[in-house]
């Protein structure tokens, strides 16, 4: 790799645009894919039908693909079930500083990672890996002694603090992603005097639009679908988040759940992530920007 | 580098030491939770190796990670290089793939759950269009770890959005070249892109490996470890002796022989990959 | 340039560490001023005032949530106490008790509502005695209108560690559609009816089934799921588990899972899937009717045994319903598991005088009365409220399930699952062994000895 690649708009198109009407691949990977997304969005179809059934349909049998009586009104009962909108509000509020705080602290860990690999930079690298590989219920009970002697037991901050410190599957991840940089590019900004940390944010992030976007959603989903952290840490009803209020609808071990309202949970739920998807989505289209270094 | 990592690193040895280490500490000692841990050296490692489940855990959660992540990446990538070509519809295709991901856990079992019912399920139902008649899937020992596999499958969408984020990376002016070289759409793929994208595969496969040595939501919500230990994971098994056996201690030492075995497989893996996977930056 | 950045890694280090520190404290203080006050006298059990809080740990769901509507009246009447209520899915409920007991956060009263028993936490001495606070507060059951052999439930060696609040037991609800259907006459709530018998409820059953390729009419005339799986024999008159275990804390000294009266025991039960072909499996159940659904709701069962619990969505279902008296099944002594559960305060608890207050309270008649109404539908254990409870259910007769629960109380014995160690394990390992059993795979007789031998393992722990 010796020639600077002329990355730009265009450089995400493996197939040129003039060959698209003739081409059998081009075909043939439209039927797969039509045929492909009608099995992803199958169960989803019924994820919603299902939110717009009443509560007798439920226990009908055989079940109906399609309600009997459209209940529209289950999308206002879930908010007299539940505190909603406040669980909502609480979910949102640690999503985006999840978010926020992975993003800053991950990046620039990951840069670090995959600029320098000297002798020590593998150990401390591996030594991340590990954080992972220690699965949560073993280090439930340490990890909920320490943030109760920091007093942080009923506050977000066991949910939110943490992010800020990097997560280690994101740094990871963009490890990788700044592993595929061209040196070339750092030797030009060095030559320009330009400092570690500009060239982080001027070289490394613009580069790296898609995998931050990625790295984005996952830490919002991760955050926003979060269950066991906000059970152990939170009590009071009105820090609750998202998925313990859903969690806390088939909780009973002796009523039949409301599974109607579930579905209606679970559609709503969906939101947030649907619009941000929708959003990231469109920096996978544009591609890679590269601004000023040409 | 050390500014770069410092926040990691303070993050590290403030949150994830201090919870590594004791649990380190605790897989030495017979601890109930209730009373304090007493040390009783390396008992809990000896027990564990004349364990009936702590083998079935270790045989179920081997053959799920050696069938499943492989598939699923595969999946992955297809997906993605499908959706990186210029396709009408593209953005659907692409949000609609990556829809299942964003399901919530808790609603993600109960659908799967019901789709995998064995009578009026929507899986059984679609395997009669082809004349099959499905298997009892989550309630047949035979049959319950596969169901979890393809389950799994369906998440595959995550997976792919890495590719697709690894793919925009390929820059257009090495395809054309190769193109101008005649080579085929195979070989460009085998030469060119997969080259460019073995850091984001080799993310994957140890991510997913990771992931997979630590299936437990699934297990838990969906089967129990049941039908007759059929789906009883490592992380299962570590969970029923912590919290259902009172065994904290055990469960720890549990702990830290998986964490031993993924980091000599992850280490494997890598060293492996030094010879296979393009850093565009390699100043190894 | 590798070395070069090195050197000055470590001052780098130190100046961003002192920094992130300052951001965080800031952070800290900033963003939960109002959270760590909440969180901090719950803790500490201030003593502002000489106020002490206690904290009622349950399960997040309406059926158990439904106390925190009692606290502002409680908290009226003792100025002195504030409650507060913590709560995890049920799913999370071991994990989390266990998690704040080790944390140093112990709540101070809960019940056994996650997968152990009463004997796992009187085993693993979690459990505060209550004898003297009893006897120190003039406590008597019978003012509360508890019977004694309930107070005798949750007694070790004369010793008190609970006080029941709800009690749930078996019975039968039977579709009253299907019986009209089919022309049979609706079995009897009274237990004295000696006509009423497990045999001529396998008659009675067969009338009700329909087997059929259509799965939607199929129907099966009874789901016989009486206490869990290591309780059934007793139903019919084998007692797997040594007599010590009710009076030594849980503990058998032996068990005779692999005897023949169990065995026979056990045939007879899984007779009415394979040979009568009355019951379904357990398969197509889960079919029916999901994940620990019961098919009986979805109106695919003509009878069902079961706990009294499934009284609580009686309202909702789409046909209508009866209750009915468990029939005799062989045992003089014994026809209904009960599923009692007490309060209990943990011994973690800082004021455990306070707890007991807050469950003397639960227990009396009329918050005993209320609770039917705020919780839906749970069983009151005081005798004085009983009657409410009764008149509780739309469209089933008041007489009936009264005739049900004062029979079951006198041919009660509590279920198994409270009452012997290291039960969730125990559990566990019935529904794994017995599953080849229930799919037809293996013979009772095959797979009994190999219950035995790993029960043995089990309570040896």
């Amino acid at each position: 790799m010796s020639t600077l690649p002329a990355a730009g708009p265009q450089a995400n198109n493996a197939v040129p645009k003039r060959r698209r009407s003739a081409d059998p691949v081009g075909i043939v990977s439209f039927i797969a894919l039509v045929v492909t997304t009608f099995l992803m969005l199958l169960p989803l179809f019924f994820m919603v039908s299902t939110s717009l059934k009443s509560k007798k349909e439920m226990l009908k049998f055989p079940p109906t693909f399609l309600p009997e009586s459209w209940q529209w009104s289950n999308y206002k009962e879930i908010f007299e079930t539940l505190s909603f909108g406040t669980m909502y509000m609480n979910s949102l509020i640690i999503g985006i500083l999840t978010v926020v705080g992975t993003l800053l602290s991950s990046a620039l860990a990951a840069y670090g990672f995959a600029r320098y690999r000297g002798k020590g930079s593998s150990t401390w690298f591996l030594l991340m890996l590990s954080t992972m590989m220690l699965p949560y219920p073993a280090i439930m009970i340490p990890q909920f002694i320490l943030f109760s002697k920091l007093n942080w037991i009923d506050t977000f901050l066991p949910l939110i603090v943490p992010a800020f410190f990097g997560s280690a599957y994101n740094i990871f991840l963009l490890r990788q992603f700044f592993s595929t940089l061209p040196d070339e590019l750092f030797d030009a900004g060095r030559i320009d005097g330009c400092s570690e940390f500009r060239m982080w944010r001027q070289i490394a992030l613009p580069l790296s639009g898609p995998a931050l976007a990625t790295v984005a959603i996952f830490a919002f989903i991760y955050s926003w679908n979060d269950l066991l952290t906000p059970v152990l840490y939170l009590s009071s009803t009105e820090k609750l988040t998202l998925p313990v209020g859903m969690a806390s609808l088939t909780s009973s071990r002796f009523r039949i759940p409301p599974w109607h309202l579930l579905m209606v949970a679970s559609v709503l739920a969906m939101l947030p992530i649907v619009t941000l998807f929708a959003v990231a989505q469109k920096r996978f289209v544009e591609g890679i920007v590269l601004t000023g270094i040409k | 580098m050390y500014l770069f990592i410092s926040p990691w690193l303070i993050g590290f040895l403030v949150f994830a030491l201090y919870p590594l280490l004791s649990s380190l500490y605790y897989s030495f000692t017979d601890y109930d939770i209730i009373h304090p841990p007493q040390f009783i050296g390396l008992a809990n490692y000896a027990e564990m190796f004349g364990n009936d489940l702590f083998w079935k855990s270790v045989t179920v959660t081997l053959r799920y990670t050696l069938i499943s992540v492989p598939i699923q990446l595969l999946l992955a990538l297809g997906f993605a290089l499908l959706l990186n070509q210029r396709i009408p519809l593209r953005g659907f295709f692409r949000t609609a793939m990556y829809f299942p991901s964003m399901v919530s856990g808790v609603a993600m079992s109960l659908l799967w759950y019901w789709i995998f019912n064995p009578q009026i399920g929507l899986f059984n139902y679609m395997l009669s269009w082809f004349g099959i008649r499905g298997p009892a899937w989550l309630m047949n020992p035979d049959t319950a770890l596969y169901a979890l596999m393809i389950m799994s499958f369906w998440t595959a969408g995550s997976g792919m959005i890495l590719f697709l984020a690894g793919l925009q990376g390929v820059p257009a002016s090495l395809v054309e070249a190769a193109k101008l070289d005649g080579a085929g759409r195979f070989k460009i793929f085998l030469h060119v892109t997969l080259p460019m994208i073995s850091p984001v595969l080799l993310f994957q496969l140890i991510m997913g490996m990771i992931d997979s040595f630590q299936v437990f939501t699934q297990a838990f919500v969906m089967t129990q470890g049941g039908p007759n230990y059929s789906t009883w994971f490592y992380v299962y098994n570590l969970y029923t002796s912590a919290f259902k056996e009172y065994r904290a201690g055990y469960s720890s030492a549990l702990a830290w022989v998986l964490l031993v075995v993924v980091m000599l497989f992850t280490a494997l893996v890598m060293k492996l990959s030094n010879r296979y996977v393009h850093y565009e930056g390699g100043k190894r | 340039m590798n070395r070069n950045r090195k050197r000055s890694g470590f001052a780098l280090l130190l100046t961003t560490l002192m920094l992130v520190a300052a951001a965080l404290s800031g952070c800290s203080g900033g963003k939960s001023a109002g959270d760590v006050t909440s969180g901090g006298d719950s803790s500490g059990g201030g003593d502002k005032g000489g106020t002490v809080t206690i904290t009622h740990y349950t399960i997040d769901s309406e059926d158990r949530t439904f106390v925190e509507k009692l606290i502002p009246d409680f908290e009226a009447k003792h100025p002195n106490i504030k409650v507060k209520v913590e709560k995890a899915p049920y799913e999370q409920f071991d994990s989390k008790l266990q998690t704040l007991i080790a944390g140093g956060k112990s709540p101070d009263v809960t019940s056994h509502y996650g997968s152990g028993g009463f004997a796992e936490y009187y085993n693993k001495d979690m459990l505060l005695d209550l004898t003297d606070i009893i006897q120190e507060d003039g406590f008597k059951a019978a003012d509360y209108g508890i019977p004694d052999n309930l107070m005798n439930i949750y007694k070790v060696k004369e010793r008190t560690y609970g006080i029941p609040v709800n009690m749930y037991v078996t019975l039968m609800l039977y579709n009253k559609d299907m019986f009209d259907a089919a022309k049979v006459p609706y079995p009897p709530s009274d237990y004295e009816d000696k006509s009423w018998t497990f045999d001529n409820m396998v008659e009675d059953a067969k009338k009700l089934t329909v087997i059929s390729d259509d799965i939607a009419k199929t129907q099966y005339g009874v789901d016989f799921t009486w206490a869990e799986r290591d309780n059934r024999p007793l139903y019919f008159g084998a007692e797997p588990y040594s007599e010590d275990t009710w009076t030594n804390g849980g503990v058998p000294s032996a068990t005779h899972f692999d005897s023949p009266e169990v065995i026979a025991a056990y045939n007879k039960l899984f007779g009415l899937i394979f040979k009568e072909k009355v019951s379904p499996t357990t398969e197509w159940s889960q079919s029916v009717a999901g994940q620990n659904g019961d098919p009986f709701v979805a109106g695919k069962i003509g009878m069902s045994v079961s706990g009294s619990w499934s009284l609580a969505g009686a309202n909702d279902f789409p046909f209508k319903i009866g209750v009915a008296a468990v029939p005799w099944g062989g045992n003089d002594k014994v026809r209904s598991t009960l599923y009692v559960d007490p309060l209990m305060i943990l011994k973690g608890s800082k004021h455990p005088k306070e707890a007991f207050e807050w469950i003397k309270y639960l227990v009396t008649a009329d918050v005993q009365e209320k609770s039917i109404e705020l919780s839906g539908g749970n069983p009151p254990v005081n005798t004085q409220a009983a009657e409410a409870y009764y008149k509780h259910f739309e469209g089933v007769d008041p007489q009936d399930i009264k005739n049900v629960y004062e029979g079951a109380v006198k041919y009660g014995f509590e279920s198994y699952n409270h009452l012997i160690t290291n039960y969730s394990q125990i559990n566990d390992m019935f529904i794994n062994e017995m599953q080849p059993i229930e799919s037809g795979h293996k013979t009772v007789e095959e797979v009994m000895p190999t219950i035995q031998k790993k029960l043995q393992e089990i309570i040896k722990r």
